[in-house]
């Protein structure tokens, strides 16, 4: 009997083993299979790129070896200014032609709001029952800062609901000329005109006020040897103008709407934000001739041809930005600079840049799942270190406090420092972005390139625009004021 | 020997089915040939096509026109004709229709000046050698898609590389031609005309190939001056085809829309915005589909105005020339 009890353990225990080893080797719903996925992302934008690049090169192996299917990568691509239509003509059939989207961060309110996109919150808690997708609380991402999910998560602002995972964290910061700024003479030369040193190193760039920098990019502007004292971006195209007129606007205090009332008249039209227009408009004056057309790569080749002491640019672009390794080498790369308020008060709130995923929701249950295991696979820290070395800006908290990660480019550190809510701010999140930035580029371009000289009277323009706009689309109550029937851009 | 008379068979029992089948569509052609529904069964592909892409999409749009109807939102709502009224009374469409204007007026204008002198040189002579291989290359800016002359000429503009940019700062002018306000317009404007002024060559050549070389013989022995046969011959006889290309070429221009997209976008500011590309943001950046397809018909309006401008002057024509007949 004791035999037999033994015996029938032993069967047992071996009947749970077998059950748990066939569990364990239970195939992934897609094995064997093969499944062609596209991306759609912006044209000729390297971290867009990589994300593509990364995915054929690492983790189609992952797959087959992990998941034991097969997959391929296509990459769609459209410049800034088109990707958005492009995506969301597509979308707006249902269709499932790009099955995960590199979307712009304001783009969120725009594919949530008719459900085009995934709910990665829904995801994260239920999955998708109905194509056998597990909850994913991996997609519950540890970020480096809150502005990082503010811009490239969630959607209403103010809510805690998630669409989009983010790809590619960005932020403004300033590339200067090391031959310049550390040559004796010139630093003599520039003590002896304005009165005081020009900074040397990283620390003394994150006290930099834009008076004292506008003083040395009057410095450097020397249209005879062809060298001029920054660059930044003012072409009407996308948002170009708009994104580096906001850091004038925020960082001497003024704001763009009310997010709660939807209330952009008596908020853009402010006192303050003209004096921000006026300010960022003087500052062509220090840029090469043409600079009013300039957008990313215009800045990038004004700097990288030698044309500029220094340049206001993405960290994103970094890696065009240093391309040439006496570049790199003669390239100090730090926080832009700060604005000092009526108060006395020292703020730099530059604009945010960066892109994140978000998913199709027209995808096919393979396509889903495919989405999902490579997004899973996209955040392991090993693929996010990756990433990073080959010249993204990875946003999750363990790869951006890494000791290490400073050092991996030479603009991670200004990149950390600078996405942080104190240094940098994203706009609005609305369906209706693309008509609101239509309007206010018009309006600032505009006034930028002299075509109407009056700030104020374009900021009420923008803001009639704008009012109108988030009314007519049943987004505000607060209709646009009487007076603007009398308001043109002239 | 089998096989044969397999085959002698085979053309034996098939040739009367053969000669039936002849008869039978014989039968057909002549009832086809006979019947009132021949000319319609002939254009009935043509029609289909027509129906399918230009009848159906357009009263889709004039009913898409009395609707708020965002592709973002979905909230789509019956609201009359508050999109006429909203456009007709919106800054932004006027000035835009304003400066498209002037490009339409200035642009066909140039361009037919220039037809017809570049045009008349042509014409004048034909015994010149390579003659044809200028013609060749004149004529290849209009063979060029939008696109590529944009992109062509936006780095021919280009402030610190381009050539025009290089040759003006060799005589020491700073020029930035496509965002300076003053000459953003101009310089666009510009591209247009190098793009078809090789369109109105070609119609100034054909509508002198036109006139009559008896006519034209008579005036050589009469030895009448060429301004004077100019006014009195050629153009009287000219003017019927010099017509058709100018309104072409304004319908055509009234639609710009690629060129202008590509190297300014409109700007800066709003210097450079025709009513073409306000018609796209409208639809594809907007998505406001109502408003859109409201400024839509507006435009389709006035091209079949233009086209009944056209379509009274070809009347005309005829009637002259069939009561000279009489």
């Amino acid at each position: 009997m004791k035999k037999l009890s033994i015996v029938l353990l032993a069967a047992l225990l071996l009947l749970t083993l077998s059950f748990t080893a066939a569990a364990q080797d239970e195939p992934h719903p897609l094995a064997g299979q093969s499944i062609n996925m596209a991306i759609l992302g912006i044209g000729g934008w390297v971290p867009s790129g990589l994300g593509v690049e990364m995915a054929n090169d690492l983790f189609v192996p992952y797959a087959k070896e992990n998941y034991g299917y097969d997959v391929t990568f296509s990459f769609a691509e459209s410049p800034f200014e088109s990707l958005f239509q492009r995506a969301a003509a597509s979308l707006a059939t249902r269709s499932n032609e790009y099955n995960i989207i590199i979307s712009d961060s304001q783009w969120l309110g725009a594919f949530a709001e008719p459900g085009w996109i995934v709910n990665i919150s829904d995801l994260i808690a239920n999955g998708i029952p109905e194509m056998g997708i597990d909850p994913q609380p991996g997609f519950d991402l540890d970020v480096f800062s809150d502005v990082v999910r503010t811009t490239y998560q969630i959607y209403p602002d103010g809510s805690d609901t998630i669409w989009g995972l983010p790809q590619e964290g960005d932020v403004i910061v300033l590339y200067v000329r090391k031959d310049l700024l550390l040559d004796p003479d010139e630093r003599a030369a520039f003590a002896a005109r304005y009165g005081f040193e020009m900074p040397e190193t990283f620390e003394d760039f994150e006290a930099l006020t834009m008076d004292d920098f506008e003083k040395m990019a009057e410095f450097f502007t020397r249209p005879e040897q062809d060298l001029y004292g920054t660059v930044m971006q003012h072409v009407r195209t996308y948002d170009f103008q708009t994104m580096y007129l906001y850091p004038f606007m925020f960082s001497m205090g003024g704001d763009i709407w009310n997010p709660e009332t939807r209330e952009v008249w008596g908020v853009l039209n402010s006192e303050i934000n003209a004096q921000a227009m006026e300010w960022n408009k003087r500052m062509v004056s220090y840029q090469p001739p043409g600079a009013l057309n300039f957008g990313i790569p215009e800045n990038v080749d004004a700097y990288t041809q030698g044309k500029t002491f220094s340049a206001f640019q993405w960290a994103a672009v970094g890696l065009s930005m240093v391309a040439d390794p006496e570049m790199r080498e003669n390239t100090l790369i730090v926080p832009p600079p700060g604005f000092v308020r009526e108060d006395g008060s020292f703020h730099r709130i530059y604009s945010m840049g960066g892109q994140p995923w978000v998913i199709n929701s027209f995808n096919t249950p393979e396509q889903m799942r495919v989405a999902v295991d490579f997004l899973n696979w996209w955040y392991l820290p090993e693929t996010q270190l990756e990433f990073s070395r080959r010249g993204g800006n990875p946003t999750v908290a363990e790869t951006v406090n890494d000791p290490a990660f400073v050092d991996i480019n030479p603009w991670n550190r200004a990149y950390k420092f600078m996405i942080v809510p104190e240094n940098a701010r994203d706009f609005w999140h609305e369906p209706n972005y693309a008509e609101m930035l239509a309007a206010q580029q018009e309006g600032f371009t505009a006034f930028v390139s002299g075509q109407v000289t009056d700030a104020m009277n374009t900021l009420n323009w923008i803001a009639c625009q704008q009012q109108a706009i988030l009314f007519d689309n049943g987004r505000t109550e607060v209709a646009p004021p009487a007076e603007c029937a009398d308001i043109a851009l002239q | 020997m089998r096989a044969d008379t397999t085959d002698t068979t085979t053309i034996y029992t098939t040739a009367p089915q053969g000669a039936a089948w002849r008869r039978s569509l014989a039968r057909l052609s002549h009832a086809l040939d006979n019947s009132r529904m021949f000319p319609a069964l002939l254009i009935a592909p043509v029609l289909i096509f027509f129906i399918v892409w230009n009848v159906i999409p357009t009263l889709w749009m004039i009913g898409l026109s009395f609707y708020k109807y965002s592709l973002m939102l979905g909230n789509e709502r019956f609201i009359g004709t508050a999109n006429y009224l909203s456009l007709m009374s919106d800054d932004q469409v006027w000035a835009a229709l304003g400066r498209t204007f002037t490009w339409v007026v200035v642009g066909v204008g140039v361009q037919t000046l220039l037809g017809l002198l570049l045009g008349y040189l042509f014409w004048g002579s034909r015994d010149m050698p390579g003659r044809r291989l200028a013609l060749t290359l004149l004529f290849a800016p209009m063979i060029l898609t939008p696109i590529a002359a944009g992109v062509f000429f936006r780095l021919i503009y280009e402030p610190t590389f381009g050539i025009a940019s290089f040759l003006f700062r060799q005589i020491g002018i700073e020029v930035v031609f496509l965002n300076d306000r003053n000459l953003a317009f101009a310089s666009v404007l510009l591209v247009d005309i190098w793009m078809w002024t090789p369109f109105m060559i070609l119609i100034t050549l054909a509508a002198f190939g036109s006139v009559p070389k008896a006519e034209l013989e008579a005036a050589e022995i009469d030895r009448i001056p060429w301004l004077k046969r100019m006014r009195y011959i050629v153009l009287p006889n000219a003017k019927f085809i010099l017509m058709l290309g100018i309104l072409l070429r304004t319908i055509d221009s009234f639609k710009t829309l690629d060129l202008v997209y590509l190297m300014t976008q409109g700007g800066p500011g709003n210097v450079t915005d025709l009513i073409a590309l306000l018609l796209r943001r409208k639809a594809f950046e907007a998505f406001d589909l109502g408003w859109a397809s409201a400024l839509g018909i507006i435009l389709l309006l006035a091209a079949i105005a233009f086209t009944s401008i056209y379509l009274y002057i070809l009347n005309q024509n005829r009637q002259r020339q069939q009561q000279e007949v009489i």
